[in-house]
């Protein structure tokens, strides 16, 4: 305990030092605000060194994310932030990695690479920020907008395509660990994110994350949320799992599934110096 | 609520995350220039800090206990006096912010005032009785502002061109 009394913890970091100086540009009212939050005290709960942490994102609102946070952080291209993180994760086994995003950034520009992520396991957790829409060119239809939804005068008659259901592919694709959370409920969030972070291998956290400036519908999420995969109760058991998915009216948060799958890491993390890995590139 | 360490581990969290939501509120409204109520907000968020100040300076000496965010014994999902992240617009008015704010500090109000009646231990409840009237202090004051204030006309929030992520 600090001699000055602070916000309660037994560790040095809170989650206010995980925050840069940097304001956040989202709108007012924005889910993301939340899933910042619950991030920065993920860290403070795991009490992860900032040098020892690194956030990376693709293109979008919420992939400004690691400009907020004062770990490592690289806002990459737009679907490439799973590869990057990746690649990351392999060659630096021992930090904790955290890969960001929106919808569309994972599951439709990036939507191949969510496949191989998972099916690949590498010790990493993706965090996606899921407001149904592209909001930061305006409010366009994203992968997962239901086919009816009407509010862009690109789709005036709605997307008329099923939504992309990231839980289910994740599943059958190999992720080991599936959660659900809302951002209404960010200490929930935390949690989810704390074990997401413990579990071994990739890990995905979907965050249902309102957009009130072209998705304001989406306030009315915390009436529609309920907690029903309680953490302590996650399915071990990919039929399990996959028979709760069917169940799934799209709002159940909590931890859906927790698995075995073999984790991947390069046999022989890379130890060259730089010397060496310019002899790679000799003519 | 069983002591007096736990309970002040509640207050300090409440009003530091209270205090951030506002700043954070009107950081964000700083950005599309809603001046009346970013120093509405301003002035939320310090006097939240007055109140944390105040926890913080009971707790001097004591050994808080670390409580995982999750397991805090709040009403609701977060901590009480926190305006609620989807309550904020960008074209929100004093009225609108006034409201939200009021709504917080009800809530602040209403959870000191429960662990001063329920606490089993009687310095707690006393110093749950003292923040709750302290809170009602503050209900009073924006509840007087919010009768000063004219209510938006029904178009508040129309926009022909809203904003994108400002870089």
């Amino acid at each position: 305990m600090d001699a000055k009394p602070t916000a309660p913890g037994t560790g040095s970091l809170k989650a206010q030092d995980y925050k840069s100086d940097l304001k956040p540009v989202w709108c007012p009212g924005c889910g993301d605000f939340a899933v910042l939050s619950a991030i920065t005290k993920a860290l403070a709960e795991l009490q992860v060194p900032r040098e020892d942490a690194a956030v990376v994102s693709g293109i979008g609102c919420s992939s400004r994310i690691p400009a907020y946070t004062s770990v490592y952080g690289f806002h990459s291209i737009h679907g490439r932030a799973l590869p990057i993180a990746t690649g990351l994760k392999a060659a630096r086994p021992d930090l904790t990695v955290f890969c960001a995003g929106g919808d569309g950034d994972g599951f439709s520009i990036g939507g191949n690479h969510f496949i191989h992520a998972c099916r690949r396991n590498v010790d990493l957790t993706y965090i996606v920020m899921d407001n149904e829409v592209y909001g930061m060119t305006k409010g366009q239809a994203s992968p997962t907008t239901e086919p009816d939804w009407t509010g862009s005068k690109l789709t005036p008659q709605g997307p008329g395509v099923a939504p992309f259901q990231p839980l289910e592919i994740a599943l059958s694709a190999g992720a080991n660990f599936i959660a659900r959370g809302f951002s209404g409920d960010p200490n929930f969030v935390v949690r989810l994110i704390v074990e997401a972070v413990r579990h071994p291998g990739f890990s995905l956290v979907q965050v249902l994350s309102p957009c009130v400036t072209f998705r304001p519908e989406q306030r009315a999420w915390k009436e529609t949320t309920h907690a029903d995969w309680a953490p302590e109760a996650a399915s071990t058991d990919r039929r399990e799992a996959f028979l709760r998915l069917l169940d799934d009216d799209g709002f159940t948060t909590g931890v859906l599934y927790k698995g075995h799958n073999p984790v991947f890491a390069p046999p022989h993390p890379s130890s060259a110096n730089l010397a060496d890995l310019e002899k790679g590139f000799a003519l | 609520m069983n002591s007096l360490a736990e309970f002040l581990a509640h207050a300090i969290t409440l009003e530091d995350e209270s205090a951030h939501r506002f700043d954070e509120l009107a950081d964000a409204l700083e950005v599309h220039h809603n001046g009346d109520v970013v120093e509405l907000f301003r002035k939320m968020a310090h006097y939240s800090r007055l109140h944390l100040a105040d926890a913080r300076k009971r707790a001097e000496g004591m050994d808080l206990p670390h409580i995982a965010p999750w397991d805090y014994k709040w009403p609701g999902a977060e901590s009480p006096e926190t305006i609620e992240v989807f309550d904020a617009h960008y074209k929100m008015t004093p009225f609108h912010a006034l409201t939200a704010a009021l709504d917080s500090e009800k809530r602040g109000q209403a959870f000191y005032a429960d662990v001063a009646e329920t606490a089993k231990d009687a310095t707690l409840r006393a110093l749950a009785a003292e923040f709750a009237a302290e809170e009602g202090d503050h209900v009073n004051l924006l509840q007087s502002w919010l009768a000063r204030t004219p209510p938006p006309d029904d178009h508040w929030s129309e926009d022909m061109d809203p904003p994108a992520a400002v870089d």
